[in-house]
């Protein structure tokens, strides 16, 4: 037991709460709310693992940008945010699928030999090294990052737009209505 | 315990949450806050795996899941409005049907 186990402890104990409340909550701003301090205790577990310039795009990707995504389309809902309730058997159900999770991770864990851990210096975890990984071995993931975005952007446009009620056509003559009338004045 | 089981055992029960919200809740945008937790658990599981191995090519992987996040966050919640226009209380379960 190092000394990193207890903030490690802490910031373990956050993300599980704040992950059961995303579920629980009941109104979709206080689940988003929680999941910004997931994401929050996520990136605080990565800081305290030393691996920085992941927590730092935890935040900035996550918190800064994911959570933020989820509150606009929380405030755009229509309805609130009301939900059909849910009924008891998909409950059970889908908590004895939670628990089948559970086991079978667990199962896998104990079954997998796991080496003791050697701990890494903290060079080879450092944003030159991250860098080196991201441009050498990770390269076509790397660059294929950047039509997804594209790709992604895209097609939210063209999944908003083929469902627009009405045309943008009719604006012309409604201009030319009021023209017509100072004319003849 | 040691952390590095503690870490693990946090980010299986992350994944079960998330998999719980995801097969509970009707409504589309808690389903993704739901799926977006079991991102951020794998997430998790290979940070810790570049923390004991000490693999920057694990480090740039988790980096490059967190913009998969970003994308996958963006389709769905264009799809759940698009699904909004259609009901004000929408059920995923009712959207069963494609059209080109």
């Amino acid at each position: 037991m190092g000394p990193l186990f207890l903030p490690l402890a802490v910031g373990c104990a956050v993300a599980i709460a704040s992950a059961l409340g995303v579920v629980v909550a009941r109104r979709p701003v206080y689940a988003a709310l929680f999941l910004l301090v997931h994401s929050l205790s996520l990136a605080a577990l990565f800081g305290i693992l030393s691996v920085a310039i992941v927590a730092v795009g935890q935040i900035v990707i996550y918190s800064g940008a994911i959570v933020v995504l989820f509150l606009f389309v929380v405030t755009l809902l229509p309805s609130g945010g009301r939900e059909l309730a849910a009924g008891s058997g998909r409950i059970l159900a889908a908590c004895v699928a939670a628990g089948v999770v559970i086991v079978a991770l667990a199962a896998g864990e104990a079954a997998a030999s796991l080496p003791a851990p050697e701990p890494a210096p903290d060079a080879a975890l450092g944003v030159a090294a991250v860098g080196h990984a991201l441009f050498g071995s990770l390269l076509v993931a790397f660059e294929l990052t950047a039509p997804l975005l594209l790709v992604a952007i895209v097609g939210a446009v063209v999944i908003w737009r083929r469902h627009e009620p009405t045309p943008r056509t009719a604006a012309p003559t409604r201009v030319s209505e009021p023209r017509r009338l100072v004319i003849h004045r | 315990m040691s952390s590095e089981a503690l870490v693990l055992a946090t980010s299986a029960a992350l994944f079960a949450v998330g998999a719980a919200g995801a097969l509970v809740h009707r409504h589309p945008v808690a389903m993704l806050m739901a799926i977006e937790i079991m991102l951020n658990a794998a997430n998790l599981l290979i940070v810790l795996g570049a923390r004991v191995r000490g693999g920057a090519d694990a480090e740039g992987a988790a980096l490059v899941v967190l913009v998969l996040a970003a994308a996958e966050a963006v389709i769905g919640l264009a799809l759940a409005l698009a699904l909004f226009r259609r009901k004000p209380v929408p059920d995923v379960d009712a959207a069963a049907e494609l059209r080109g």
